[in-house]
C-alpha cells in the first residue's frame, strides 16, 4: 500500500525548499551589483524582479510551512530534486526578461544546463548579451557545480542530520569534516580559493592576449567558472576558440581537470596528502580512459588528414576529449566540425569519453570514474577467481582515500547506477533519432546532455523540436542528481495522488 | 605498473606541450592585396564545406564583435555574418545563434576597426579578402581567414537600451512584497529563538 504524505511532510518539504530558494535569490545579488556598476540599468531591473520573486517564494514558503520537524531521508531527496526544479523555473526569469531567449522553455533549458554544469545553450545572439546576464550564466554554473544545496547549507542551515541528508540528496556523499555545514563551507573555501587564483591568472593571460583590462578580468572570472565547474559556458559564441592561444588552452585544461576531481581528493591534497593524487582510483581510471579515447580520436583524425601536422592534431584531439571526459564542454572547434571534419570514429570516442565522465562528488557528470574503476576491479577479481584454485581466497581492493574492498554490495551499487545512466543515454538518443536526427548525432548530443557535458555537434539549436528541449532538460536534471532524488520526487507526487 | 603508465602519460603530455610551444609556424606564401577572390562564402558554407574552400582566397563580410586582440604585428578579430550583422542598431529582435569566422589580419589593417559589437554596440561591418584555412597550420589547427585586405563598410553604432517603466514599477512592487515577507519571517524567527 502506498502511504499518502501527511500535512507534516508537506510542511517540512516546503520549509526547506523555501530556504534553498532564498539562497538562489541571494546569488542574484552578484549580477545585480555588476549591472549597477557597469550602468546596465535595464538588466539590473531584471535582476531586482527575479531576486524579489525568489524571496517572495522562499520566505513565503517558510512562513506557510512552519514546523520544527527535521528532514527524513525521503524528505531530503524530494527537497533536493524539488528545489532544483523551482530554482530553475525562477532562475530562468533573468534569461527570459533579457529578450535573448526564444521562449520561457528555452530559458529554463539554459538555466537547467547551467545549474547542472552541462553547458548546452539556446540563448540567441550571445555576442550581444549584457555583462550582468553573462555573470548570471556563469554564476549559475559555478554555484550549480558545488551544488545549490551546498550554497544554501553554507549560509542558511544549521548542522543537523537533515542537513546531511539534503547534501546526499544532491548526489554527494563525501563528508570532509564531521559537520555537514562545515563540509559545505570547506567546499566553498576550496572553490573560492581556486577562483581567486585561477580567475586572476586567466585575466592576466587575456590581457596579455590583447583584451582590454575589464574584459580580460570578466572573461577570466567567467571562463574560470565555466572550467572549474566543468560547465562549459563561455561569454562568446566562439567558446574558448575565441582566445586562439595554446597557453590559454593549457590553463583551462588544468582548471577543468582539477574541477573534475573529487572534493575529498582536493581536501586530501590541501591537507598535505599529495600521494593521494596518483593513488586514487578515480585519477587512475580517468588517466587510462582519457588516454584510450584520445588515442582512438587521434588515430581516426590522422586517417582523415584534416589537421596539418601531428602536434596540431594532438592539440585539437586532446582538448576536445579532455573537455568531453571531464564533462566540461569547452571547445576549440565549431560544433558542426564534429560531424563535418571529425567523422564517426572520433565522434564515437568523444561520446564514450562524455558517457564515462569524471569523478564522483565533484562538479562533473557522467557515469563517473569511480564506478568504472570499481566495475573493472570486480571484473578483474572474477577473472582471478576463474584462474585460481578453488580454495584460493581472492580479495580485490581499490584505493579511494583508503583501501576499499570490492565486495558485492559495492559492485551492485556501481552497476545499478551505471545501468541507469546507460538506459538514460539510450532513451535520449532514441528520442533524438525519432525527431529525425542521424542516430550518431542524436547519441552524441543525448549523451552530452545526460552526462552534463555540453559539447554539441549541432543538434541543440533554438529551432529544435520542443519535445527534444524537454527531454534534454529532464536528462540534464536526472543525470546531475544521479536519479534517486528525481525518482523520489516522482514517487512523492504519485503518493500524493494515489496514496491512502 | 600504474606508476609506469602515469609516468609514460606525463612524459607524452610534456613532450606534446613543448613541441606545440616551439613548433615553427610556416610563413604564409600568399600576401599582398592583389589576390583575386574565388568567392564569397558565408560562415555556414565554410563550416559545412571546409575542404572545398581550404587554401582559397575568399571575400568575407561581417560585424566585428568583442574586441580586436593585438598580437604583435597582427591581430585577431571575429566577424559575425549572421542575421544580426545586417540589422539596424535599434533592431534587437531575435534571429537565432551567432555565426562567424575568426580573422587574422595585420595590425595596421585591423586598426581600422573602431567599434566592436557587444551589449551596448552594433559593431563595425567589416569586409575582408583573405585566405581561408580549414585547419590553420600557423594557429594550432583553428579554422580562420588570413586577411590581406580589410575595409570598414559600415561604422558601428550604440544600441539604445531603454529602461521600461512597467518593469521599474514591477520591480518596486515585488521588492516591497519581498521586504514585507522578510520582515515577517525575521520577526517569527527571532520569536522562536527567544522561546527556545
Amino acid at each position: 500500500m502506498i502511504i499518502q504524505p501527511r500535512r507534516d511532510d508537506h510542511l517540512v518539504i516546503g520549509k526547506y525548499t523555501g530556504k534553498v530558494i532564498v539562497g538562489v535569490g541571494l546569488l542574484m545579488a552578484v549580477p545585480l551589483a555588476l549591472s549597477l556598476v557597469l550602468g546596465e540599468w535595464s538588466v539590473a531591473l531584471d535582476f531586482v524582479i527575479s531576486s524579489a520573486a525568489c524571496f517572495i517564494c522562499g520566505f513565503g514558503l517558510q512562513l506557510l510551512c512552519r514546523t520544527e520537524r527535521d528532514l527524513g531521508w525521503g524528505h531530503a531527496l524530494v527537497v533536493a530534486a524539488g528545489s532544483w526544479l523551482i530554482a530553475t523555473l525562477l532562475g530562468a526569469l533573468p534569461h527570459s526578461l533579457s529578450g535573448h531567449e526564444g521562449s520561457y522553455l528555452d530559458a529554463v533549458f539554459d538555466v537547467m544546463s547551467g545549474y547542472t554544469t552541462t553547458g548546452l545553450y539556446l540563448i540567441q545572439d550571445l555576442d550581444h548579451v549584457s555583462n550582468g546576464l553573462n555573470m548570471w550564466r556563469h554564476l549559475l554554473t559555478y554555484a550549480g557545480g558545488q551544488g545549490i544545496i551546498v550554497v544554501a547549507l553554507t549560509f542558511l542551515f544549521r548542522g543537523s542530520p537533515g542537513a546531511y541528508r539534503l547534501y546526499v540528496g544532491e548526489g554527494k556523499d563525501e563528508r570532509l569534516l564531521p559537520n555537514v555545514v562545515q563540509t559545505a563551507r570547506a567546499i566553498w573555501i576550496v572553490s573560492l580559493g581556486y577562483l581567486a587564483v585561477g580567475g586572476l591568472v586567466l585575466a592576466a593571460m587575456g590581457w596579455a592576449l590583447g583584451q582590454t583590462p575589464l574584459r580580460a578580468f570578466l572573461h577570466g572570472v567567467w571562463v574560470f567558472m565555466g572550467a572549474w565547474s566543468t560547465g562549459g559556458f563561455a561569454p562568446q559564441s566562439y567558446n574558448t576558440m575565441w582566445f586562439h592561444s595554446l597557453a590559454y588552452e593549457l590553463v583551462t585544461v588544468a582548471i577543468f581537470v582539477a574541477g573534475s576531481f573529487n572534493f575529498a581528493l582536493h581536501w586530501a591534497v590541501w591537507s598535505g596528502n599529495r600521494k593521494e593524487l596518483r593513488r586514487n582510483l578515480e585519477t587512475v581510471s580517468f588517466a587510462v580512459t582519457l588516454s584510450l579515447t584520445v588515442l582512438v580520436a587521434t588515430v581516426a583524425l590522422s586517417r582523415l588528414g584534416i589537421y596539418p601536422d601531428a602536434v596540431n592534431l594532438f592539440r585539437k584531439a586532446f582538448y576536445q576529449l579532455a573537455s568531453g571526459h571531464t564533462t566540461t564542454g569547452f571547445s576549440t572547434i565549431y560544433s558542426r566540425a564534429f560531424v563535418v571534419q571529425w567523422g564517426p570514429l572520433a565522434m564515437l570516442a568523444t561520446t564514450v569519453a562524455m558517457a564515462i565522465g569524471a569523478s564522483a562528488c565533484s562538479t562533473a557528470g557522467g557515469i563517473k570514474g569511480m564506478r568504472v574503476g570499481v566495475i573493472t576491479a570486480g571484473f578483474v577479481a572474477d577473472i582471478r577467481r576463474m584462474i585460481s584454485p578453488e580454495s584460493a581466497l581472492i580479495r580485490q581492493r581499490v584505493h579511494h582515500l583508503r583501501d576499499i574492498l570490492v565486495d558485492s554490495p559495492l559492485l551492485r551499487s556501481a552497476l545499478t547506477v551505471t545501468v541507469a545512466y546507460l538506459t538514460l543515454y539510450g532513451l535520449v538518443a532514441i528520442v533524438g533519432a525519432a525527431c529525425g536526427y542521424d542516430f550518431l548525432q542524436a547519441a552524441f548530443e543525448g549523451v552530452s546532455a545526460a552526462s552534463n557535458t555540453g559539447l554539441s555537434c549541432g543538434v541543440t539549436a533554438p529551432a529544435m523540436p520542443v519535445v527534444l528541449k524537454v527531454v534534454y532538460t529532464l536528462a540534464m536534471w536526472l543525470g546531475r542528481l544521479e536519479f534517486m532524488s528525481v525518482l523520489a520526487l516522482a514517487g512523492y507526487a504519485y503518493a500524493m495522488v494515489r496514496g491512502r | 605498473m600504474r606508476r609506469r603508465v602515469l609516468r609514460v602519460l606525463r612524459c607524452a603530455l610534456l613532450a606534446a606541450t613543448l613541441a606545440g610551444l616551439v613548433w615553427p609556424a610556416p610563413v604564409l606564401a600568399a600576401t599582398g592585396a592583389t589576390l583575386a577572390s574565388l568567392g564569397s562564402p558565408s560562415s555556414g558554407d565554410l563550416v559545412e564545406h571546409p575542404a572545398q574552400w581550404d587554401g582559397k582566397v575568399i571575400d568575407f563580410q561581417g560585424e566585428a564583435v568583442g574586441e580586436v586582440m593585438r598580437r604583435g604585428d597582427s591581430a585577431w578579430l571575429h566577424l559575425n555574418d549572421d542575421a544580426y550583422s545586417r540589422k539596424a542598431a535599434d533592431d534587437i529582435a531575435l534571429a537565432g545563434y551567432n555565426a562567424g569566422q575568426a580573422v587574422w589580419a595585420p595590425s595596421e589593417l585591423a586598426a581600422q576597426v573602431k567599434i566592436c559589437g557587444d551589449y551596448s554596440h552594433r559593431g563595425d561591418l567589416v569586409h575582408v579578402v583573405g585566405i581561408f584555412h580549414a585547419a590553420c597550420p600557423e594557429h594550432g589547427g583553428d579554422m580562420d581567414i588570413h586577411a590581406v585586405k580589410l575595409e570598414v563598410v559600415l561604422p558601428g553604432s550604440p544600441i539604445a537600451r531603454a529602461v521600461s517603466g512597467v518593469r521599474a514599477a514591477a520591480a518596486a512592487a515585488l521588492s516591497l512584497v519581498a521586504a514585507g515577507l522578510w520582515l515577517l519571517w525575521r520577526r517569527r524567527h527571532r520569536a522562536r529563538g527567544r522561546a527556545a
